[in-house]
């Protein structure tokens, strides 16, 4: 039994999940900040993306030492290589956090639409389910619930289409149409958390059956039933 | 260039991507050498190696892996018919070379073992000048040709002429081990066999000499198929084609072990996602 592999690669698994349920509070934080138009709120959520920067990098580190010193093969292999692309997707996740922090700053003091910021506590809360999702299953090594992430990024793919009729909604003042076309890039960044999420999913169907495989194929029409992924 | 540039988009089409990524089969077709059917290996009665069948193929590294006692070393050796020189060893089941029966009762055992050489761990050379080391071989098997060519030809395969071409006619033991080594690969080439079998053939050398045998192996399957034992798993994923893992049963009693073979396929399987249990865990180092 290697017991020191063992030990890195619990512990690249735990920090995996720390960073995680990091990626779900800067994401808790934009979705408020931008929703309540809370500025000092999403200069919180701009300088806690460090919290995430530094698990990302010792992550990072974690993996190069292990792959030189301990050479892993087979299913601990394929773990590390999952471990070094979900890395990179919640870093991803947390970026888009940011983004979405400094577009709140931008449209300050502009008069906003309840609608929308109801469409996109909705699109939150669906992702804070998929972010779950993608950390528990890859956890568990459960396929099944790996797979489910695609039916929950769909939904969240609808929501994010319906911005776009949203913001045609609000009218020609160049105030409320700035607010919109910033809003529309707010959308857009949620959208992506929940396809970095699918890519979690996929990462554990790797770990789990050694095939790599991509769960929908954005550039070509999925099985009957399921909606294409948004670019 | 657009989208819609269907000519130009081909080559970066996910499949071609895919295929790209693959390491192998390089291309060229499998060419079975080697067919071994249901071969048991007994010494005095008791089974050493039981129920192995594999194919070996033509110019790839295979690798035999697995713990001690799981029979690789057993299995390699019915290979050129060395378990013939032990009498209390009994070879049944199959093994075909080139299509022929390798233990058929018109098969010379001296031309078998001329066609498929052997390395063995510790490097054997004779204490003789290195030249006749190489010379060996011919000079005992009346082969024609111009003797001088041959020892230069088979050193040079052997990766070792640039370091004795001047120093011919020095005892082989003046060598380093490393050396040695390359010598008796060297002396096997001289014969011009079709197959060389390894056994453990870098155990005893340093990490340089490792490299040095390890980068030959990789020269020397263009011309020759290579059969090796190692229990060096990194050695295994490093050179090998294809991979064999073998392991131990035990009796129901406890008393009696017998080698089996788990799992064989492209190592690249063998150490990413293999089929077996028992695989995954000896590669992964939670054996035992």
């Amino acid at each position: 039994m290697r017991l020191t592999l063992q030990e890195d690669l619990d512990g690249l698994e735990a920090a995996l999940q720390e960073e995680g349920e990091l990626v779900l509070r800067s994401l808790r934080g934009a979705l408020n900040a931008v929703v309540d138009g809370d500025t000092e709120l999403a200069d919180e959520v701009i300088a806690f993306d460090d919290e995430v920067d530094e698990r990302y990098y010792a992550i990072e580190e974690g993996i190069q030492s292990l792959l030189a010193r301990q050479t892993p093969v087979a299913a601990d292999l394929r773990l590390v290589l999952a471990v070094l692309h979900d890395n990179l997707h919640l870093e991803r996740m947390a970026d888009y956090c940011v983004t979405i922090a400094k577009l709140t700053k931008l449209v300050e003091g502009i008069a906003q639409d309840s609608t929308l910021l109801e469409g996109f506590e909705e699109m939150g809360r669906r992702l804070e389910e998929m972010i779950r999702v993608a950390l528990d299953s890859f956890a568990a090594r459960n396929l099944e619930q790996a797979e489910s992430l695609v039916h929950l990024d769909d939904l969240v793919d609808r929501a994010n289409r319906r911005v776009v009729g949203h913001v045609l909604d609000l009218g020609g003042d160049p105030e409320r149409r700035e607010w919109g076309l910033r809003m529309i890039i707010v959308s857009r960044c949620l959208e992506r958390i929940g396809d970095h999420a699918v890519d979690i999913g996929e990462q554990t169907a790797y770990l789990v059956t050694g095939e790599f495989r991509e769960f929908t194929d954005a550039s070509h029409p999925g099985p009957p039933g399921t909606a294409p992924r948004e670019l | 260039m657009t989208v819609t540039d269907a000519a130009r988009m081909a080559p970066v089409s996910p499949a071609s991507l895919a295929d790209r990524a693959r390491p192998l089969p390089d291309g060229t077709p499998r060419e079975t050498l080697f067919g071994v059917e249901s071969l048991r290996v007994s010494y005095s009665g008791v089974p050493a190696l039981e129920g192995v069948s594999l194919e070996i193929y033509r110019n790839r590294v295979t690798a035999f892996i697995g713990p001690s006692g799981c029979g690789k070393s057993t299995f390699i050796r019915c290979f050129n018919r060395m378990n013939d020189l032990i009498p209390t060893a009994r070879v049944e089941g199959h093994i075909s070379y080139h299509g022929v029966d390798l233990y058929g009762p018109e098969v010379d055992p001296v031309e078998v073992r001329k066609r498929i050489g052997m390395v063995f761990q510790k490097p054997n050379p004779f204490p003789k000048s290195i030249y006749d080391n190489v010379a060996f071989g011919p000079r005992v098997l009346r082969m024609g040709g111009e003797l001088d060519e041959r020892v230069e030809q088979a050193l040079r395969r052997a990766a070792l002429w640039d370091e004795v071409k001047d120093r011919l006619k020095e005892r082989a033991l003046s060598l380093s081990g490393g050396q040695q080594q390359r010598l008796c690969i060297a002396r096997c080439l001289a014969v011009e066999p079709d197959v060389i079998l390894m056994d453990e053939p870098a155990s005893a050398l340093d990490p340089i000499s490792t490299t040095a045998i390890e980068d030959l192996m990789h020269e020397l399957k263009e011309s020759y198929t290579i059969v090796i034992v190692t229990h060096n798993m990194q050695q295994a994923a490093r050179v090998a084609d294809m991979t064999a893992f073998f392991s131990v049963k035990v009796s129901d009693d406890g008393k009696r072990r017998t080698g089996i073979l788990v799992e064989y396929d492209e190592t690249p399987t063998i150490f990413t996602k293999p089929a077996d249990q028992r695989t995954e865990d000896y590669v992964t180092g939670r054996f035992g």
